[in-house]
């Protein structure tokens, strides 16, 4: 038995050389490079003016509003999805999933098509686009937890005395606290580092750190000044993750276990009114400013047009951007989805490695995407790893993007396969690598093809990293739309806005395929655990 | 005194039973048996008001409760798998429904050291949940529902899963706690012996339906 896990050690810990190889490469080294330039030539000076402090607040506190216009978007939704059946359900959680996984660009530019021009560049046009990014994600996420709390718990309370009110804030609340916690934290840090957005809805007036790491860098030519803000990001949410660790770890013991469904058939009118009014209105918020693009692609100032959308399909510059962007999210997503299943495998076949995949699968969520190209720019631009030109550098930039997605949707399904039939599958004379592929692989195919879909539109919508390192040889879709958007002229907008709605319609293809895949549904889960 | 009059339960849409009727007398220990999907615990559920019924009414000391909501009942169900809020102790458990009531802290604390010695648990007030075995988490599920002076107690297989050495003990130890306090009870349970050992009369859910 000793000498089985010795086996299976030896094997996880060489399985997870590979992952741990690119993330050191491609996130832990160009962001030592980062931090390593504060002590050579760096001035500390930069962190004085007062405009960056400006810069720095206005990043911290617009993160904050949004994150709490976000959670409350999302609260009605949750209560709704986790407590009642009804119809039209999971097409609700589909819909309001897909903002999430738009790309940050096409939000941005969004919310430039249904404001009214006088709300542009205005902190509220930020946060109400970053509370629409991530509404759906809190909303499904904590909707997802609420499911899971014993719908017989809500009973024993009311059977001591406990009316609706009080039941919700003496046992919802505190069971939902860590998954609210959790979800927070993440709605904040991409908020706190929102990228796309920004530069699309804040303009020179709204910077946040992100922008401004990007301004400097690129358009003033400061990189030591760029650097010196990634370092302040990285320092910033870093903390903010490790306080948020500690925090969970304090609660991780306190979970139940459904036995039953707590959502229930509705069974008033006020019910039905409620639902009816959540469902509409989360719809109705998420399909407007998705209209509005699909609005401005046939809409000059001289009215309808389809000019547009005709040289998008006739121009060679769009396609190439298409064919680079379709190609990269290919490359993109074998690369991740390789390297998160490798990852979650030796979490899940070794305890001890748990920690190290948890922390290196963090680090890319951590360091903001901007702050990953500045560093691999700053890293790969001497010879012999001169790599800046070279057209593997953008899908490995998005696999390490994309990584923490992936190994977080692959992880949990691993781990709910009982271990027995991992031991039964040994005593019956298996391999340890024999054991993976016929008992856990074929499990966890569905959730690896989610996984790969997911990181798909991460690649394709992604902005930040690729503003740094694309060349204008293989522009990405995201750097086109913004490049078209940038200059004068009705046509070359309405362009812009034909490829956003391409876009969208990937990202929604996304969602509903993975949706339809049965070991994604949270609803299906939920039962499945019943 | 507990009367169930006439109530008809749907599972599904479908009926589970029709006019169903029950008296409990005030201080009475009755134990209702019948086969595993009969309806024994649904029934306890209308009674303690977290399920609908399709008809019928419930009368407690002459005062109609049908439509009354769980919370103002006064009615203690101790359920099969205990359902112990897992983000709180035992102690605050136990001193969840006198903490809602508005009770100061030094009665609170009198009253769960109390409750704690009837169930002998007086170390674990600290304790969480989640760490508790099957015969405390079960023995500080009685100790919850009594804190909260229900005017009837349901039970619903309380004793199931546990082996027969503390079956026996806890069997024993939870006759002499309600006997004690006087307090109305309805124990529901699938095991003859179990119902015959701890109840004043013993009846069979298919006996209540007219």
């Amino acid at each position: 038995m000793r000498q089985t896990r010795t086996r299976r050690s030896k094997f996880v810990k060489s399985l997870l050389a590979l992952p741990t190889l690119f993330v050191l490469a491609f996130v832990v080294v160009p962001v030592a490079n980062i931090l390593g330039r504060t002590f050579e030539d760096i001035s500390l000076s930069l962190l004085r003016s007062s405009a960056i402090h400006q810069v720095i607040w206005f990043t911290t506190w617009q993160a904050v509003a949004s994150t709490m216009v976000a959670l409350a978007l999302a609260a009605p939704i949750a209560f709704c999805v986790a407590n009642f059946k009804f119809k039209g359900q999971r097409l609700l959680t589909s819909l309001t999933s897909i903002p999430f996984i738009l790309p940050s660009i096409v939000v941005g530019i969004a919310f430039l098509g249904i404001l009214p021009g006088s709300m542009h560049r205005t902190a509220f046009a930020l946060i109400i686009a970053h509370a629409y990014f991530n509404f759906g994600f809190a909303a499904r996420t904590i909707g997802n937890r609420w499911l899971q709390i014993h719908p017989h718990l809500d009973d024993a309370a009311r059977i001591l005395g406990a009316s609706p009110a009080k039941l919700f804030s003496t046992v919802t609340l505190p069971i939902l606290r860590r998954s609210i916690v959790n979800t927070s934290l993440i709605v904040f840090t991409l908020s706190f580092t929102s990228y796309g957005v920004v530069r699309m809805l804040g303009g020179p007036a709204r910077s946040t750190i992100e922008t401004e790491i990007y301004f400097r860098a690129m358009q003033l030519g400061d990189v030591s000044g760029a650097v010196l803000l990634s370092i302040v990001q990285i320092l910033l949410v870093g903390l903010l993750f490790l306080i948020s660790t500690r925090f969970g770890s304090r609660d991780s013991r306190r979970v139940s276990t459904p036995t039953v469904s707590r959502q229930k058939r509705i069974d008033s009118t006020k019910n039905r009114t409620v639902i009816a009014l959540v469902g509409l209105g989360a719809i109705g918020f998420t399909v407007l400013p998705l209209l509005a693009i699909l609005n401005k692609s046939l809409r000059t100032s001289k009215g309808f047009t389809l000019e547009g959308w005709r040289l998008v399909v006739s121009s060679n510059e769009l396609w190439r951007g298409l064919s680079t962007s379709f190609i990269y999210a290919f490359g993109a997503l074998i690369i991740a989805v390789l390297l998160a299943t490798i990852a979650a495998t030796a979490a899940v076949y070794d305890e001890n490695t748990a920690g190290l995949v948890g922390v290196l699968t963090s680090l890319p969520i951590v360091v903001s995407s901007v702050s990953i190209g500045l560093g691999v720019l700053i890293t790969f631009d001497t010879p012999p790893f001169d790599w800046r030109g070279s057209q593997l550098m953008l899908p490995l930039a998005h696999a390490m993007i994309a990584l923490p997605l992936a190994v977080r949707m692959i992880t949990p399904v691993l781990q709910g396969i009982p271990a027995s039939l991992r031991q039964a599958s040994s005593v019956l004379g298996a391999t340890t690598w024999q054991t993976w592929r016929t008992i856990d692989l074929p499990i966890i195919r569905r959730t690896i093809v989610s996984a790969a879909a997911i990181c798909a539109a991460v690649s394709l919508g992604e902005f930040g990293a690729s503003s740094f390192l694309v060349r204008q040889s293989n522009e990405t879709l995201p750097v086109l739309i913004s490049r078209l958007l940038s200059r004068p002229g009705d046509i070359l907008q309405t362009q812009a806005f034909a490829l956003s709605v391409i876009l969208v319609l990937f990202s929604a293809g996304i969602i509903f395929v993975i949706d339809s895949s049965e070991d994604f549904s949270p609803a299906k889960r939920t039962a499945n655990n019943a | 005194m507990l009367e169930v009059r006439a109530i008809s339960i749907e599972y599904d849409s479908k009926p589970l039973f029709t006019d169903l009727s029950l008296t409990i007398n005030t201080g009475e220990i009755v134990a209702l048996t019948g086969d595993s999907g009969s309806g024994k615990t649904t029934l306890l559920r209308c009674i303690a008001g977290v399920e609908n019924m399709a008809s019928g009414s419930i009368i407690l000391d002459h005062a109609d409760i049908t439509d009354q909501p769980a919370h103002l009942r006064r009615i203690g169900l101790v359920f099969q798998d205990n359902q112990l809020f897992p983000h709180l102790s035992v102690g605050q458990n136990i001193a969840y429904s006198l903490k809602l009531k508005g009770t100061d802290k030094k009665t609170i604390q009198a009253k769960v050291a109390h409750a704690l010695e009837l169930v002998g648990l007086e170390n674990l007030a600290n304790r969480e949940v989640v760490n508790l075995s099957g015969g405390e988490a079960k023995r500080v599920a009685v100790a919850r529902a009594l804190v909260a002076e229900p005017r009837v107690l349901l039970l619903d297989e309380p004793l199931n899963g546990l082996d027969s050495r503390l079956h026996a003990k806890l069997l024993k130890d939870l006759g002499e706690l309600i006997r004690d306090r006087g307090v109305t009870t309805l124990h529901v349970t699938h095991d003859h012996d179990e119902a015959a050992a701890i109840a004043d009369r013993v009846i069979d859910l298919h006996q209540l339906i007219s």
